[in-house]
Parts: structure tokens; sequence; C-alpha cells
């Protein structure tokens, strides 16, 4: 074992136990940002920690601190009252720091006790002994996975799990977890909170939990912590708090919550429209033959926003790929206003009248070497050319206009995309997709890694398009804008729509049960 | 036809030149396998080659070692596959534009210094493994070769364990599919990557030099001609697994073995373009037949930088 | 934000970043040159001597600027396809194969039809293009046909290529000009017809052919193609991101294969001009294409992908081609070009490659959310 003994006490003078980990003072700028500032907070052993904040308070670059993936500008980091230099994920593991990150950490095309020896240097590779301490683990921690199975061909739940055997089979002394429950269904959150009251109660690790879920973080923890903008603005037990102390807090302002009952205020166009979108046993049959979608059938109407909910990795990406002309159906039709559109070829959808904000915008969204003024034109090219010449002046002066008409801040439509912050990039999409006047617009978790006024901007956006009389699917995996934003809900699960319902007379316990596939 | 059919199966000599040439693009294959697998493409094990093939036979000529000038080719394969990790994978400048001008340099360099160097080198000394040499065709040809080709028999299976076995080559398989996620499980992606392509240059290297002292025996600037890129065809052509690359070099070896022999089995001579134009002619037909049902290495060819995908 | 992304792009557009791109170059370019002067050295000949041979045999003596103008026009008409090919992200590095393909294509008409006219110079050119044009669509329709990578096939075409001009001189039937009497030692074609030869342009006892302002406009003309169609755009789409492109109805086949079949009918082309324009005393030879084609590529490169960068570096390369006649007068094997273009190469690639990272780098620190 590697670990540090945690129970020395620097300085050797008979106090209390120092904290598992003491952050001072951390401070971390890029350039002018502050995503850090004079942050100290006290992590206890034993204990759960909700570290809760919006995205964009620093939480995560904290984090990233913490396991080495990001050097701070000043600050100091203490494991059990001994300072230590963090530059490395390969020494935070060595120093009993895990994380459990988001996204990326698995290769799919490794199997399960690959991955979860992966990186790790301290012994020989040997497969049998790996394979026996992800059971073992597994056994533990009723964290249960096959070995041998490889983790592409795994759910979005069980890839989780394989992370977190990953992140445990190192005894860390100090757990992070990353947003764990954005791909999760609610009985797999249930089943993780377990795990991790099992880490703090049975082997007395500490745990943070990073979060910007109130409900989540109310449930599962024992102290709180709450970041804005890059500092520390509140620290309590969770015990003496409540939902709208936390959501004050976090957001710097009273907030109304965003609840079930939250009433949007809308034109009631909405469900008597003409039918503008409308996919009629949509299945799509991977390369190597796994179905991805499975006979999916929705509609949406001009004028209203359908919402599909569901757990992440359950279709939601192919889906918006077919409505992006970028993968053609083994299956079933797709009609854009009555008219059946060729899946698959390039720009059909695009030339039917679907826009797209897709999920990932650097894959599918923008070209971030190109120049804002051409990201702005890509899907009309036709407006900025004639006989094949593209006209520069119009495509500049297009570009200023619908800069000024969506906000987007940026010193030119000359510079090149990827100098755009993430907000504004997504921006330029929307700009572009509605600028095309599209009968549908489609919405693939259009606010993941959004800071909270660019949230408000897109939901606004969205419910103005549906006003103009645009058919909207909103994929999400967040229920709460699901809830917030749609006219009629439809849960997608294992690649097909399994249920309905009106936002109106919404039934939370189905939905639930839905998402979670046991309706 | 049909005694040609036989000619063509039970030739020993055929087969004995068959393992000959594949043994060498074998080396090379071997180790692009490797150089692939992390995620890169180095069109310079033509340079590597040609660089163990030089230095070799500069080594031999001024100290008639064979185990040394072998040893030597080797680290100017090494030397070579440096420059092109340098460029391409600390500095990201374009791998295949890096390697071709490699192979340019090499042949350039090659060609100005060879007459400099008054080149004495001789093929190394045929030893037979008792027993398993007498086993009818097929004898002969794995057990019955000059020494320095025996060498590949011991680099296959270590390459193997080494890619498949071990941490580095589990990380190596990491950075090949997925960078992002290898970097953030705590991998030096860029590094593993140039590890990985050293290891190419090694056993490329080490190829141009048996290739000198088990079959032409003497230094040409001519010779390696191609050979580099048909073990590239062959890594695609196996579909990224050893087995597979290793099956490729025998049968574009085997090709190339009939270019050679031909003419003897069939006792009349063929137009020697048609001849010379076999290999690569097979090898676009042998890929048009299996290139598309191959997986290839997720992030293949794709350069990585932490923080841009 | 806005401050932000001021500051950031404010320093982009500060001089040091140039200055820094600049110095980078002087050191990698003078880096270069003394590994090849030593080189020389080590060779036992003299490095003033070498850079004199090349000098007057590149400009100063009476008609060598002329010579380098003429040896420019290929480099240049291969290079601008290059670019386009690159542009679409496809990487065509068989050019060498294309340009042999195309002056044997042109041959066919050039050598064949005496005495000829201008029509069938125009012909073989055509021809050329399109043998040129044939030879990389082959590799493009394996790649968008059976997934063969480009990369590969392309190279793999060009040792096909070389048997295959080989062989077109082996026949009195196909190129190989048969002299009755004599045995067919050289294989080589007949003389293209007087009638059917490139212009020659003569300027203070310069002379090259009309290849050469007709390579200045296909760089101009493709510069402008490139950066003022929707073609153009469409090219660059695809290549920076082809899932947007596929999005946004840009047709992987469709610009994939218009681009790839550019790069090849350019260099096709490049060879039929060479051969009309009086390379190797205007007869087709298999060693015709003399590493004009992976020049070109080089070309591109060095220029980084710009059909306008493309004119003085493609006039540098052909100055040491131009130059390396002088040297084996002065002794030095001509072979050592080879060497000192690979070399100036290597150079060249290294400055913006480091410029960029850093400069790739230093933007993403100053704009990575606070996620």
């Amino acid at each position: 074992m590697t670990q540090p003994d945690v129970t020395v006490v620097v300085g050797g003078g008979a106090k209390a136990p120092s904290p598992a980990v003491a952050i001072r003072s951390i401070t971390k700028s890029y350039g002018a940002l502050r995503a850090c500032d004079d942050v100290s907070m006290v992590l206890q052993a034993g204990r759960i920690h909700g570290i809760l904040g919006q995205n964009g308070a620093g939480k995560s670059t904290l984090m990233k601190i913490l396991i080495g993936l990001v050097t701070p500008d000043s600050g100091e980091i203490h494991l059990a009252g001994e300072r230590v230099q963090v530059t490395s994920p390969q020494q935070a593991a060595d120093l009993g720091i895990g994380m459990v990150h988001q996204h990326f950490s698995l290769v799919d095309a490794l199997t399960v006790w690959e991955n979860v020896v992966l990186g790790d240097r301290s012994s020989r590779l040997d497969a049998d002994r790996a394979r026996a301490l992800v059971a073992e683990i597994g056994g533990r921690y009723g964290l249960g996975i096959d070995p041998d199975a490889r983790v592409g061909t795994l759910t979005a739940g069980q890839r989780q799990r394989v992370e977190i055997v990953k992140c445990l089979r190192r005894n860390p002394r100090v757990l992070i977890f990353d947003e764990p429950t954005s791909v999760l269904t609610m009985e797999e959150s249930e089943q993780l909170f377990g795990v991790l009251r099992q880490v703090v109660r049975d082997e007395g690790g500490t745990v943070a939990l990073v979060s910007h879920r109130l409900e989540e973080v109310l449930k599962a923890t024992d102290d709180v912590v709450i970041m804005r903008d890059g500092r520390v603005v509140a620290e309590m037990p969770t015990s003496g708090t409540s939902p709208d102390e936390l959501a004050r807090a976090m957001v710097g302002r009273d907030v109304r919550l965003r609840t079930s009952d939250a009433h949007h205020m809308r034109s009631g166009a909405g469900t008597d429209g003409d039918v503008a979108l409308r996919l009629s046993g949509v299945t799509v049959r991977s390369r190597r033959g796994g179905t991805e979608l499975d006979g999916l059938s929705l509609t949406v109407r001009a004028g209203e926003i359908v919402g599909v909910a569901g757990a992440e990795g359950n279709g939601q990406r192919v889906l918006a790929d077919v409505l992006s002309s970028l993968r053609r159906v083994t299956s079933g039709t797709v009609e854009v206003g009555g008219a059946a559109v060729d899946t698959g070829r390039a720009g059909a959808m695009a030339a039917a009248g679907i826009g797209v904000v897709p999920e990932d915008r650097h894959d599918s969204g923008c070209v971030l070497d190109m120049t804002v003024a051409e990201n702005l034109a890509l899907t009309s090219l036709d407006r900025v050319s004639s006989r094949g010449a593209l006209d520069l002046p119009a495509m500049r002066e297009s570009a200023e206009r619908l800069i000024a008409q969506f906000g987007v801040s940026c010193p030119s439509p000359d510079v090149p995309m990827w100098t755009l912050s993430g907000g504004n990039q997504q921006r330029v999409v929307l700009a572009r997709e509605l600028s095309v006047r599209p009968k549908v617009l489609v919405a693939a978790q259009p606010t993941r890694g959004l800071d909270v006024s660019a949230i408000e901007y897109m939901g606004d956006r969205l419910r103005e398009a549906a006003a103009d009389g645009v058919g909207v699917l909103l994929i999400s995996s967040e229920l709460d804008e699901i809830l917030h934003l749609a006219d009629r809900i439809v849960v997608i699960y294992k690649g097909a729509i399994v249920g309905e319902m009106p936002n109106e007379a919404v039934d939370m316990a189905r939905l639930g049960m839905l998402i979670g596939g046991a309706a | 036809m049909l005694g040609f059919l036989g000619n063509v199966l039970t030739d020993g000599p055929l087969y004995e030149s068959t393992f000959r040439l594949a043994a060498v693009l074998a080396f090379a294959a071997v180790g692009e396998w490797v150089a692939e697998r992390a995620g890169t493409i180095n069109i310079s094990v033509e340079a590597m080659l040609l660089g163990g093939h030089f230095g070799a036979a500069i080594a031999f000529t001024a100290s008639p070692n064979f185990v040394l000038a072998i040893a030597v080719g080797g680290m100017v394969g090494v030397s070579v596959a440096a420059l092109q990790a340098w460029l391409s994978h600390y500095l990201t400048a374009d791998q295949f534009g890096i390697g071709l001008t490699l192979n340019i340099l090499l042949l350039g360099l090659a060609a100005f210094l060879q007459p400099r160097f008054d080149l004495d080198t001789r093929l190394a000394g045929v030893t037979s493994i008792p027993l398993l040499a007498d086993i009818p065709v097929l004898g002969p040809a794995l057990f019955g070769q000059r020494w320095p080709m025996y060498v590949i028999y011991a680099l296959v299976p270590l390459t193997w364990w080494l890619v498949m076995r071990t941490n580095w080559g589990l990380e190596v398989r990491a950075v090949g599919e997925d960078p992002q996620a290898a970097d953030v499980s705590g991998i030096r992606v860029n590094a593993r990557r140039r590890q990985a392509i050293l290891y190419a240059g090694l056993l490329s290297g080490i190829g141009g030099a048996v290739y000198l002292f088990g079959q032409v025996g003497r230094f040409e600037s001519g010779n390696i001609g191609g050979k580099g890129i048909i073990a590239i065809a062959a890594v695609i052509f196996g579909g990224w697994t050893l087995r597979g690359a290793v099956a490729g070099c025998l049968l574009f070896g085997y090709v190339d073995a009939l270019r050679l022999n031909l003419p003897t089995i069939l006792g009349y001579s063929l137009n020697s373009q048609l001849l010379a134009s076999l290999p690569f002619l097979a090898t676009i037909v042998v890929m048009l037949l299996f290139a598309k049902h191959t997986r290839q290495p997720v992030a293949l060819a794709r350069p990585f930088v932490r923080g841009l995908k | 934000m806005r401050v932000v992304l001021r500051s950031a792009i404010g320093r982009l557009r500060l001089g040091r970043d140039q200055r820094e791109l600049a110095l980078l170059y002087v050191a990698c370019l003078v880096g270069a040159l003394l590994v090849s002067l030593l080189l020389i050295e080590v060779n036992g000949s003299s490095w003033t001597r070498a850079v004199n041979a090349l000098v007057d045999g590149a400009f100063q003596n009476p008609g060598r600027w002329g010579e380098t103008l003429r040896r420019t026009a290929p480099l240049l008409v291969v290079a601008v396809g290059s670019v386009v090919a690159t542009k679409a992200g496809i990487i065509n590095i068989g050019q060498e194969g294309q340009l042999l393909v195309g002056a044997m294509g042109g041959a066919f008409i050039l050598t064949l039809v005496q005495p000829g006219n201008p029509l069938m110079l125009v012909l073989g050119i055509a021809l050329g293009a399109a043998a040129g044009a044939l030879w990389a669509g082959l590799a493009g329709a394996l790649w968008y046909w059976r997934r063969i990578p480009i990369v590969l096939s392309t190279l793999l075409l060009v040792y096909l290529s070389s048997q295959m001009a080989a062989f077109t001189l082996t026949r009195g039937e196909l190129l190989l000009n048969v002299v009755p009497g004599e045995p067919n030692r050289l294989l080589q074609s007949a003389e293209v017809a007087p009638g059917s030869r490139l212009g020659i342009i003569e300027v203070f006892g310069n002379r090259f052919p009309l290849s050469v302002p007709v390579a200045l406009a296909m760089a101009l003309g493709f510069g402008w193609l490139l950066s003022r169609t929707t073609w153009g755009f469409r090219l660059k789409v695809l290549g920076l991101n082809p899932r947007t492109a596929q999005r946004a109805g840009v047709s992987d086949v469709r610009y994939g294969m218009s681009a790839i079949l550019v790069s090849g009918a350019t260099a096709g082309m490049a060879g039929a001009m060479m051969l009309a324009g009086g390379e190797s005393q205007y007869k087709f030879s298999s060693g015709f294409s003399s590493s004009v084609g992976w020049d070109g590529l080089l070309v591109a490169l060095v220029a980084r992908n710009s059909p306008l960068l493309a004119v003085p570096v493609a006039v540098v390369f052909a100055a040491l081609r131009s130059g390396s006649t002088f040297l084996s007068v002065a002794g030095i094997e001509a072979v050592l070009v080879d060497v000192v273009r690979a070399l100036l190469v290597v150079a060249l690639f290294i400055p913006p490659a480091i410029s960029d990272l850093r400069r790739k780098r230093r933007a993403l620190a100053s704009l990575t959310e606070r996620t």
C-alpha cells in the first residue's frame, strides 16, 4: 500500500486528529477568470460532504486540483495534516484520493477488468487477480459486474459501476464523485447512495459528492458546502437546512424552484397544431447488429415542446443522430410536415426543415477552426452566395445581425469559433439553426455544461420558438429541465418510447417507473 | 494447369523465399502493429527499415560482427523513430508529412553517404535446426535459414506478451482507443505513443539489418523499396491483431516469392513489370476483400492534446 | 466574459507570437543548413563550393533562372492539387504516381500523333489530367467503397504506376520508340511532336515554357476557388469536421471524391505539361517523374496548405533542383540536394507546430470554463 499513514500529525502537538482533507486558500485563474477564488474547506473522515453549486461555480476545477489534473496558482492541500503537492492523477491515487468521473474515463474497447486496473503501475498485470478483485469489490458493495464484458457493451448504469470499482480498488481514503447521478435511473441513484454510505460508515472514508442537484445533496450528504462564482458562500450540516435555503445560497438570490407544478405561461397553441415531425417505427441497428432504436414512434406538433425523458444511454444520441442525417434508419420512416425524408443522406434533415442543437456541439454542431461568421452560414450557404461564389459582405452582414439578435459575445464575426466560450458557441449554433426558420427544432441536452444564465436563456429561446409555431423536441436526461419546459413528456427506454403524459397531469411516480424501465 | 497448381503449393524453394521475404516484412509489421495500437501510423517504417539496413552495413564494415551490426541497425531504426515521434507526438506536426519526409531524407542520406564508405558485408551462415529442418516442404523454409532470420521467432511472442500481458501494453492499447480516458486514468498519452513508435523503430531497424545479413548480403539503397509500406498494409489487413498482421506478412511474402520463383516453376518467363507489380496488386486486392470488416483503433492517426478533442 | 475574450484575442494579435514564430523559423533553418554544411564537409567537399554551385545553377549563370522557373511549374501545380485534397481532409500522398501516369497518358497523344498541332497539345494535357484523376480516383473509390485508407492505397499505386510506365516502354505498339536497326537499350518514347509542344517564353535570355504562367494562374485560381466559393467552403467544412459537414448537407463521397479527383488531375496535368514543356528532351521514360510528385507534395506541406504561399516555396524547391545540376560539375553528388531538401522540410515543420501548440494551449488555458 502506498497510502500515507493517516494518523500522522505534523507538528507533533497532541491535538484532535487532523481532518482527512484540508483545502487552504486555493486560487486558480484562467486569464481574468477566477475559477477558484481563495477557496478553503475541510472534509472529515466518516462523513459525506456535498459540494453544491451551479455549473461554472468552480466546484469541478477544485476537484480537478485535488486529483492533480489542474495545478492551482496558490494555496495548499493537506491530507491528514500533512501538506501535499498533487501533480498527477497517478500521484493522487497513490495519496489515497480517487475520483469517479462524469465522463471520459473508461475505454470502450477494453474489458471491465482491464479498465479497472488501467493506469495502476503498482503491480504486474494479472488477469486472474484483476477478475477476482472486480468480483470481490463488486460483492462487498453490491456492484456486481462481469469482469470480462467489453465496457462498450454496457449500459450507462453499469459503466458507472465499473468507474466506482476502478476507484474503490485502490482503497482511497478520499473519494470524489463528480455529478454521479446524471446518467442514472432513480433506482441506480439510490443504490449509489448506499455505496457512499458504506464507504464512510464501514471504512471511515471521506466522500465528496459534487452536484448541482438540491434533492440529491439533501438526501445523500451529511454536510454541504455551497460554491458560487469560484468562492465558498456557505457551509452547513445538511440536516439543518432546507431546499429554499440551499437554492438561495447557490444562486445568490431568491429563486422559484423548478418543480413539477411550476406553471409556465404558454399561448396554448401546442397539442392541436399540425404535425410537424412524425417518426413511425424507427429502428436503427448498429453495424455489429445491436439494436439502438427499437421501433420508436413519436410525433411533434407545430408550436408544442415535446420532452424526451429517460436515463442516458437509452437511444437519445441515436435519435438525435437520425434527425441530424448522421444515421440511416434500418426500418421505419421520418416525416417532416407530412413528407418522408431520406434518412442518412447528407443534409436531408436540414433541408426538410429540422434544426438541431446537438448534445455535443463540437461533434456535429460547429466547426471550431472556422470563423463565427462561417459557422453561422453553414446550413444556409445559398443565402450568402450566388452561382457558387461566396458573397463575403453578405455573409458578414448576416452574421453581425445574428450575433446582435442572439446576444453572442464575440469581438468580431471573423474570430475562430474555438475562441468563444461554451455558452457563446451554443448561442451561435442556436442562432444558425433558428435563422433558417425550421419546422422542427431538436435540442439535445441543450444546457449541459452551461452556466445558469445561459440555461435560462436557452429555455426562453426554446419557448419563443414554440410560440412562433416551431415544433420543439427537447431530449434531456435532466428531468427538471423537461418538467420545466415541455408541454408533453415522452419517456425513452431501450430505444423505444414507453410512455407519454401531458405536463399538466404529470404523475411523478409513474414517470420514475417508466424511466427506470419498471412500467 | 493442375501441375502448375501443385508446383505453386509444394515447391520447396518457393516456401523458403516466402519465409525470408515474410520475415523482413514481419519485423516492420510487428513493430508498426504496436505503434498503430497506440494510435499512430508511421509511413516512416520505410525509413526505419532503410536506416537499419544501412546502419548495419556500416557497422559490419567497421567491425565484422553480426550481432553488433544488427544491434546498430536497431539503434539507427530507433533514431529515425525518435525523430518521427518527437515531431509528430511532441510537436504535433502532421504525422504523414513527417513520415514521408523522413523516407525521402533517409533515402537521400543513404545514397549520398554510400560512396563514402567502402561497404563490405556478407551473408550470415545457414543454421539448420536439427530434426525440424527435415520436415518436408516447410521444414527447410522455416528452420533451414540463415540464423539472423530466427530472431523474428522470438520477437513475435515477445511483442504479443508486451502488448497483451503487461501494464505497458494495456496502456498502449488504451491510448490508441481513447486518449481522453487514458489521460484521466493517469496515463501519459503522448509518452506512450512515442514509446510505441520507438519500439516500431527498434524492430524495423533490426528487420533492415536482418534483411542485409539474412537475405541480400550487400547494401543497395533501393533494397527496401516499398517493404515498409507493405508492412503497414499487413497490419491493416490483419485487422490490427498480431496474428492477422503476421498472416498478412506471410501472404505478401508468398506473393513476393511467387514473383521470384514463378518463372522457374513455370519454366518460361513472365512479363517482368507484371511480376514486379504483384506484391502491390495483391496488397490492394486482399485489402479490397478484407479491409472493411475490421475494426481499427478508434483514435488511430488522431493527435492528442490535453483538453482539445 | 467579454473582457476575458478581448484579452485572449488581444494576446493572439500581439506581435509576440509572430516574433516567436519568426525566430523559430530562423533558428530551425539555420540548424538545417548547419547540418547540411556539416554533411558536405564530412564528405570531403567544401561547403562554399557547394553553395556557389547551387546559386550559379539556380539563378546566376546565364539562362539559369529560366530553368528554375521551368522546374517551378510542375511543383506548383502538384502542390496546388495537394492543397485541395488536404483541405477536404484527404491524405493523398501518391502524387508521384499520379504525375507519372499523367505524363504517360499525355505521351499517348503528344508523342504518337505526329506532326502534332495545338489541339493535340490541349488533348494531350487533358488526357494526362484525366489519367491522373483516374489514378487518384481509384484510391478514392477504394476508400469510399471498401474503406481502404487513402494514405496507403495512393502509396501502393505509386509503385504500380512505375511498373505500368515501364511496361508501356517495352512495347513498340505502345509508347516505346523503336529505332530500326538499333537495339532498344534506351527505354523511352519518341519525342513530343513539334506542333504539340508548349510555347517557350524568352525573357533576357531565360527560356521557360508556357506552363509557368499556367501554373501561376492555377495557384491564383485555386486560391480563389478555395476561399471564395461554396465548393471551397464545403471542402473546408468536410475537412475540419465531417460530422458537421454531413449534417449541413456536404456529402463526404461527393465532395471528398471531387477533391481527390482534382488533386489527381492536377498531378496528371503537371506530368503532361512537363512532357510538353521539354522535360527529358520531350521524351517519356520510366523514371520521368523524377520525384517531382513527392516534392510537389512537400511544397504543399511546407506552404501550410496555402496555394499562394506555395508559389515562393515551389520556387525555392525548383532552385534546389536546377542548382543541383551544377553540383556534380563541382564534384559533389547531386543527391545531396535530396538530403538538404528533406532537412529543410523537417526544419520548416517545426516552427509552426511549436507555435500552434503554444498558442492553442495558451488560449485554451485562458478560456476553459469554470465547470
